[in-house]
């Protein structure tokens, strides 16, 4: 480990001996910051639980409000846009800049797909009272679907949990079009090659995670 | 190793500009600047709880209204619990501490650790901000539906409690890589110090438990401002599942607490008793079964709350359990002791004390555990006592322990042994004072969080805040040697102890800002005190850096 | 300096995995419509477990990664469950005391006076709480 400061590459920072050394303890602590979220995430997923546990017919109506073809539509969008950041580190690794850049960006637009569909079922739902806490108060008819017949108790529980689950995965998803707008930026900028390509590689790992919590609130909150 | 007019360059003295320290990378600043932050909550809750030991004096109104009383005590829980005591030890010691003794340069992410001390100060501002806006006043659990019934003081304090979240969070990430990808050469799993493993288990707990305290404030947040309905019984939602989220981090929680602290007490153990820590292995992997089994026990915080029995018979059986590891510490302790030779110098003063206060919190601990006795105790001063006992008992005399342990290394000042001695002994005799007879009282029947109370009850109360003023005196004693120190203290050599690990024998006193000026490579375990003959060749004191370091 | 090789996933590899999650997802929609009894709850759940699985083994790499990864996504998902079971031994059981009483303290001493001065018991004692 004998290191001069000449041969030191411009990326790794003094306290650390090698980039490997780095690359090492930045990947790990990205894997711990995953955690955090799960566990973040984890408080909702039991609210859910006990919910269901305790009102399980409740729970099967509600969700028939929610469109399983538009969650199927955003799931898919989300597990492209996972390919994509995968692909991204592929090319990354092999040094091939424009496939890189080329796939962050197909990310960030993956991204904004789902928020804009998020967008339009959330103000589906608003129209008919279909608000979180207080304000709820399911009302009106469209496509042959009586809402005031929604309106029962523990409804309002159902769909507390889907706007907080569902708000904080999209908070999420916005903070990562924000992380990939800066990514590309430094890829466009050539600051990454197959000896250095961490902040790609970790804000994939967090997209990935961010998916994967969308494949669990699929089925929870639209399938079954 | 560059020397200027008054000696080798250190961390203090090499850039002395306020903006050098404000924006500093250094881990030694910044576990100094948290040292001075958490001093300053400390000394704000301690003023709070003389308070409230003041008004506690006569039953009736003494010097506050009720009102002023429950939002005092409220307070004094806050602070002391979420600005103060989690980040005292990892913040302050292990931030200083910790890469030291790793022979490593700096933690693994140092702008990370800089961002996470102004988190926590912006956290704490925040959490403040309910002083001047609104009244909180129904104690530090935030229990539902009582929390999101009243006033608007808790959006100020859960939103601050949301974000020092995040900065414990950072730190405890920070320690794990830190320790994982960061040791010297040599620097082998059983060749660390305890501290390192204490602060191990402590981190991992951080990671694990934090984000759950980060959603229910999240939760409780949307509960009183939207009504979602989760946790208030009123909209079909359940109160005692609120508990659950919030003992979820909160018991885990006293582990961050405590367990630095029995980082620092082995440490202290085996440099004092000049011995190799007896069950070396126990006591490092015990912190680690600590901090997972603590994860496991939350629901003994609410034997009374509606849970369902079944439940709070496992919660109490898994509780007893945690007296397994804690146990092998102690006996471990008190065994190191028994084969070493004991230098009574003030830092290991603490570690004895310790020894006292925390088996007794311990112990009440385990009692408080057992279902039925929880039942008749259950919010009583007993349960106020025991809390007390590990807390302060605990992981404050451990603090204090490191601070004087550690005080020549981060100053290059000693203090004045005989003051430190007379200090100990009054916050120990202080201690006693103020909390034993809350566990009398407590036992027959007082309850906790009340202003007023039968007269029956006064005597014990009596003792209780002349007890507080002997500590208050102790506590300012400390206060006022430690600041003298820095003026005309003695200036303290690199290893004033005679200990074996690498922040004694490898750097400088005050160390150098880049902690080592050649990374040093670690032949033997932290307390081999056998093998390092080289290093007391002269009876015993270290005056020296052993030429490796140089 | 030495360097270690990284692991470099094929592109086609990435490409068939996306295949699959494509697939699984939807496949779980079709199913989904299909009444299958108390199956449909545990086939959703295990269907999206096993694409969570290919996310992370194969797109985050943690097939090639350091061991220590594994261990520490592993030990968060444990304590997941240890976060949901343990909540559920409570609200799956509660109020499974079968030894209490309806009616507070105070309700039972009043009936015990009554009793004992042998009258029926007065309207002020109501036993109306139910067990949740
Ligand atoms: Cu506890």
């Amino acid at each position: 480990m004998a290191n001069t400061h000449s041969d030191h590459p411009a990326h790794l920072q003094h306290h650390f001996v090698s980039s490997e050394q780095q690359f090492d303890a930045a990947k790990m602590g990205m894997w711990l910051f995953l955690v955090t979220e799960i566990l973040l995430f984890s408080g909702m997923f039991v609210a859910y639980t006990v919910y269901r546990s305790w009102h399980p017919e409740v729970f099967v109506l509600s969700s028939e409000l929610l469109n399983p073809w538009l969650g199927g539509l955003n799931t898919i969008v989300l597990l492209a846009s996972s390919f994509t950041v995968a692909l991204g580190i592929h090319f990354a690794q092999v040094n091939n800049k424009k496939g890189l850049v080329i796939n962050l960006v197909l990310t960030f637009l993956f991204a904004l797909t789902f928020l804009v569909v998020k967008y339009f079922e959330y103000t589906a739902k608003f129209e008919h009272g279909i608000f979180p806490g207080a304000a709820f108060d399911p009302h009106g008819v469209s496509h042959g679907v009586d809402y005031a017949m929604y309106n029962v108790p523990y409804a309002r529980q159902f769909f507390s949990i889907y706007f907080v689950m569902t708000g904080i995965h999209g908070v999420h998803v916005l903070v990562g079009m924000g992380l990939f707008t800066w990514i590309t930026i430094r890829a466009i900028k050539g600051e990454f090659s197959s000896e250095y390509y961490t902040p790609v590689e970790n804000c994939g790992l967090y997209w990935h995670l961010v998916d994967i919590i969308w494949i669990f609130l699929f089925p929870l909150l639209y399938l079954i | 190793m560059s020397e200027s007019a008054s000696g080798p360059i250190n961390y203090l003295s090499h850039d002395k500009s306020i903006k050098s320290w404000l924006l500093t990378l250094d881990h030694k600043r910044i576990g100094i600047m948290y040292l001075i932050a958490v001093s300053i909550a400390f000394l704000a809750g301690g003023i709070l709880a003389l308070l409230v030991r003041v008004e506690l004096m006569a039953p009736g109104e003494t010097i506050m209204s009720a009102d002023a009383y429950n939002q005092a005590f409220t307070l004094h829980a806050v602070l002391m619990i979420f600005t103060f005591i989690i980040p005292a030890v990892p913040a302050v010691m292990g931030n200083f501490v910790l890469p030291l003794q790793l022979g490593a340069k700096d933690v693994a992410f140092p702008r990370l650790n800089l961002a996470s001390f102004y988190i926590y100060l912006l956290g704490a501002c925040v959490a403040l901000g309910a002083l001047v806006v609104g009244r909180v006043d129904g104690g530090w659990t935030f229990y539902t539906p009582y929390s999101t019934s009243v006033g608007d003081g808790i959006l100020y304090i859960t939103t601050g409690v949301f974000i020092m979240g995040f900065s414990s969070i950072l730190t405890g990430l920070n320690f794990i890589v830190t320790i994982h990808k960061m040791r010297a050469p040599g620097l082998t799993w059983n060749r660390l110090p305890l501290f390192i493993w204490s602060i191990y288990a402590t981190s991992i707990v951080q990671v694990l438990a934090t984000p759950v305290i980060g959603i229910t404030m999240v939760l409780l947040f949307l509960e009183k401002f939207l009504h979602i309905g989760i946790f208030d019984p009123a909209l079909g939602g359940d109160p005692v599942l609120f508990q659950h989220f919030f003992w979820f981090y909160s018991h885990p929680a006293v582990y961050i607490m405590i367990l630095p602290a029995f980082g620092i007490i082995s440490d202290l153990m085996g440099t004092f008793s000049r011995h190799q820590v007896a069950g070396y292995k126990f006591v490092a992997l015990s912190s680690v079964a600590i901090a997972f089994l603590g994860f496991l026990v939350w629901g003994h915080h609410m034997f009374v709350s509606g849970q369902s029995a079944i439940s709070s018979t496992i919660f109490s059986l898994i509780t007893y359990l945690i007296g397994i590891p804690t146990a092998v510490k102690v006996i471990n302790w008190v065994a190191t002791m028994y084969k070493g030779s004991v230098q009574l110098k003030t830092p290991m003063l603490y570690a004895i004390a310790f020894l006292f206060t925390f088996s007794i919190g311990g112990f009440t601990g385990i009692m408080l555990g057992v279902l039925a006795i929880d039942i008749h105790l259950h919010d009583t001063y007993f349960v106020v006592a025991h809390f007390h006992y590990v807390m302060m008992g605990g992981n404050v005399i451990a603090a204090l322990g490191g601070l004087h342990y550690w005080w020549p290394k981060m100053t290059g000042r000693m203090f004045n042994e005989k003051l430190g001695k007379l200090a100990a002994a009054l916050v120990f005799i202080g201690f006693n004072l103020t909390f034993f007879p809350q566990f009398i009282m407590g036992a027959q029947g007082m309850p906790r969080r009340y202003y007023d109370y039968l007269p029956e009850f006064q005597s014990y109360h009596l003792w209780s805040t002349y007890g507080s003023w002997v500590l208050g005196v102790g506590l300012f004693l400390i206060l006022g040697y430690l600041i003298a120190s820095l003026i005309n203290g003695k200036k303290a050599g690199p290893n004033p102890w005679g200990a074996l690990t690498l922040e004694w024998t490898h750097t400088t006193t005050p160390p150098h800002p880049h902690n080592f000026t050649e990374t040093p490579i670690v032949t033997r375990g932290a307390y081999d005190f056998h093998l390092a003959k080289d290093l007391f060749a002269k009876g015993g004191e270290v005056s020296e850096v052993p030429s490796s370091a140089k | 300096m030495s360097h270690v090789e990284h692991h470099v996933s094929s592109i086609k590899l990435l490409t068939t995995v996306f295949g699959g999650l494509v697939f699984l997802t939807v496949f779980t929609v079709l199913t989904a419509q299909l009444d299958l009894g108390p199956l449909n709850v545990p086939l959703a759940l295990l269907i999206a477990t096993t694409k969570a699985a290919l996310v992370v083994i194969i797109f985050m790499a943690l097939k090639w990664d350091n061991k220590v990864n594994t261990a520490i996504f592993g030990i968060g998902v444990l304590f997941v469950f240890v976060f949901i079971s343990f909540t559920l031994f409570d609200t799956l059981f509660r109020g499974d005391l079968t030894n209490t009483v309806e009616g507070t303290i105070q309700d039972q001493m009043i009936q015990e006076e009554a009793m004992k001065a042998r009258e029926p018991a007065s309207d002020a004692i109501q036993f109306n709480r139910t067990p949740q």
